[in-house]
């Protein structure tokens, strides 16, 4: 996302700015992806518990009590620690998944009243970053996981609107993602449009999309799994009349923020943890929280956690030592080192080509579709962003501030050029990736694997 | 129960394949001797026939050591049809058919099928992953009118003992050990409620 200008003073979504404003709501989705997928990779979801137990035991001793004591409060303590921080992976990676449901949903809206979706080239290229046309302004960090990072989630999807006023002057403004959609809505259901039934869109029923896998899951002190996402909660939807729009526009906003009227944020943008229960579910079975809820509810778990070990006499502990990677704020490929770079641009190349390859996706159906959708959306989303993005965080450089960090994936979108294929520029970067990487040489087989797609010409269809 | 030595040179399960041998140019030649292929299933006491598991030695339908499908770790590597595993990705449909997938790529979990593992959708979820696939194994063995045995492990292979066959053994997901990682629980505990078809 280049801070595209949408519109100029326009405030109002009408059936002549219909597909602007869609475009918008799906470059909203998708800025959001980065965000919370560098913060999750800044989690340990399963650090070493015996050394979290083995320093408190230590400290607690030092603190005047006897090592049978502080064992017992250690191993319980480290277990809280286990538990949180696998937790907090769990319900960030859950968003994360439905964040993707709704760029689709979105596209299929597109694609249905106004045509085809823009998705590649449209993550934030500046950051700090901002949402488009959320007023005030808010900006939006690529950062380890904090309680200041999980504010600015809390500021993203927020259910009401944000205290300061400010102004940025292209999109259209709103207060809330939900009041933009209600825009967007009240334009669908207030006119007489026409539907695309015949353009190709992301259908349920394919296996494209699964609310929950193994990284929305997290284990309690007693090793029992639970899963942050409901079945019921959402899933694709075809749009080809004005119910399914409005349909899918419901889902969208029901999984983000919520139902109107539950307690938000305060003015100064912290949470009333005392306020949020009972929680604001999105399915009908009540099983899972909405995204606002969700990002609530690790924040005042974090509070919570953090006052245990402080009244330990111990001093002031930042719980987050024990499961946050030490990591850069807003890096980019170009801040790295040689032996570094060249991964990070793999890595960008990948996180690139899924959007070429959903975008494709728009643009054919049937068993074309699948097997790009089924064999490299998922093998380059589920299994090689993954692992490379495990394995660039086993290098690290100093920054220019001379900070001591882990590499981390920038999610940058990677300038394909238009004289080969994006697969062959793929298979280029990944020879020059592993000629100083050799770790990753296990992927190269899986990126030849790749169906080999063309980028779109802007402005062909 | 007997630790089977891994070799790499035996069969799929955990090795790299042996290589194919040479296409025949035009038709085989009078005499020529072939070796005849083996089901590949995907993990213990999932094979039908006699002699296809990992090291060819089974007696019987059901009683077999070890995957002779390729070994992998994630969705969409597997090779063919009935070759992928389930359970930690995919929808809530593919997590029914553990082994039983349509064609190369589209399992969509590791191989083999640790003990521990259960499906994180549908139907099946919280329960384990191996009794599914055993179970869809035994369905297709009464329509076959064929008699199995019982598998070497009753609730499939456990994650520490493929490890030691295996040399090693990973199924993808960020979400830590899928047998034990916390100070308040017993592993133990929890294999014997999944044996039991209970829900994680």
């Amino acid at each position: 996302m280049s801070q595209n200008l949408f519109f100029k003073k326009e405030s109002e979504v009408t059936p002549a700015n219909l597909g602007d404003a869609i475009q918008q709501a799906i470059e909203i989705e998708i800025a959001t992806i980065p965000v919370y997928l560098y913060t999750y990779y800044s989690i340990n979801r399963s650090p070493d518990q015996d050394t979290i137990s083995g320093s408190l035991v230590q400290e607690l001793v030092k603190s005047g009590r006897s090592v049978a004591d502080a064992s017992a409060i250690a191993l319980d303590l480290s277990a809280e620690i286990m538990v949180y921080a696998n937790k907090s992976g769990a319900l960030i990676m859950s968003v994360v998944i439905e964040e993707m449901l709704h760029m689709a949903l979105s596209s299929n809206l597109k694609q249905a009243l106004a045509g085809l979706p823009d998705l590649v080239g449209k993550s934030p290229s500046v950051w700090p970053a901002a949402l488009p046309g959320h007023e005030p302004v808010f900006w939006i960090n690529k950062a380890g996981f904090s309680l200041k990072q999980l504010e600015t989630f809390l500021k993203i999807e927020s259910p009401d609107p944000l205290a300061d006023a400010g102004l940025l002057q292209a999109p259209i403004p709103y207060k809330t993602i939900g009041q933009f959609y209600d825009m967007i809505k009240e334009c669908i259901a207030t006119n007489d449009l026409p539907y695309n039934t015949h353009s190709p869109q992301l259908l349920p029923g394919k296996g494209y999309y699964a609310q929950n896998n193994i990284d929305t899951v997290y284990y309690d002190k007693d090793h029992k799994p639970h899963f942050t996402n409901a079945e019921d909660s959402g899933d694709l939807l075809y749009v080809y009349d004005r119910d399914s729009a409005l349909h899918a526009i419901t889902c969208i906003v029901d999984q983000g923020e919520g139902t109107k009227g539950v307690p938000g944020l305060n003015p100064d943008g912290s949470v009333d943890c005392t306020a949020i229960i009972p929680p604001d579910f999105d399915g009908k079975n009540k099983k899972e929280l909405c995204h606002f809820e969700k990002f609530a509810q690790i924040y005042c778990h974090y509070k919570t956690l953090s006052n245990k070990f402080n009244s330990l006499d111990i001093g002031v502990v930042d719980i987050s030592k024990y499961f946050v990677t030490n990591v850069p704020l807003n890096p980019l490929t170009a801040d790295y080192p040689a032996n570094i770079a060249p991964v990070s641009d793999l890595l960008n190349g990948i996180y690139t080509y899924l959007f070429v390859m959903v975008e494709n996706c728009y643009m054919k159906a049937g068993s074309t579709q699948f097997e790009i959708f089924m064999f490299g959306v998922h093998k380059s989303m589920i299994f090689i962003l993954n692992s490379i993005c495990g394995d660039i965080m086993k290098l690290t450089y100093t920054t220019p501030q001379g900070q001591v960090c882990a590499a981390m994936p920038t999610f940058e979108d990677y300038p394909f050029g238009l004289l080969s294929s994006p697969k062959s520029q793929l298979i280029d970067l990944y020879n020059t990736a592993v000629a100083v990487y050799p770790t990753i040489s296990y992927l190269g087989p899986r990126i030849l694997d790749l169906p080999d797609v063309p980028l779109k010409i802007r402005g062909k269809f | 129960m007997a630790i089977v030595n891994y070799n790499s040179n035996v069969s799929l399960c955990g090795g790299t394949p042996p290589a194919p041998a040479p296409a025949a140019q035009g038709a085989a030649a009078p005499g020529t001797s072939v070796t005849p292929s083996v089901e590949l299933h995907v993990c213990m006491g999932l094979n039908a026939c006699k002699g296809h598991d990992r090291n060819g030695t089974n007696n019987c339908a059901g009683t077999g050591y070890c995957a002779t499908a390729q070994q992998h770790n994630c969705q969409t590597l597997n090779n063919c049809r009935g070759q992928g595993g389930c359970g930690l990705y995919g929808d809530a449909e593919q997590q029914l058919t553990p082994g039983a997938n349509e064609c190369a790529w589209q399992g969509s979990c590791a191989v083999p099928i640790q003990a521990e593992r259960f499906s994180t959708l549908g139907e099946n979820a919280g329960k384990s992953v191996w009794l599914q696939a055993r179970k869809l194994f035994e369905q297709r063995m009464v329509k076959a009118n064929r008699s199995y045995g019982k598998a070497p492990f009753k609730c499939g292979p456990p994650q520490n003992w493929l490890i030691s066959v295996l040399g090693s053994y990973d199924s993808c997901g960020n979400s830590g050990d899928k047998r034990c990682s916390f100070g308040f629980n017993d592993p133990e505990v929890h294999a014997k409620e999944l044996c039991e078809g209970k829900k994680e």
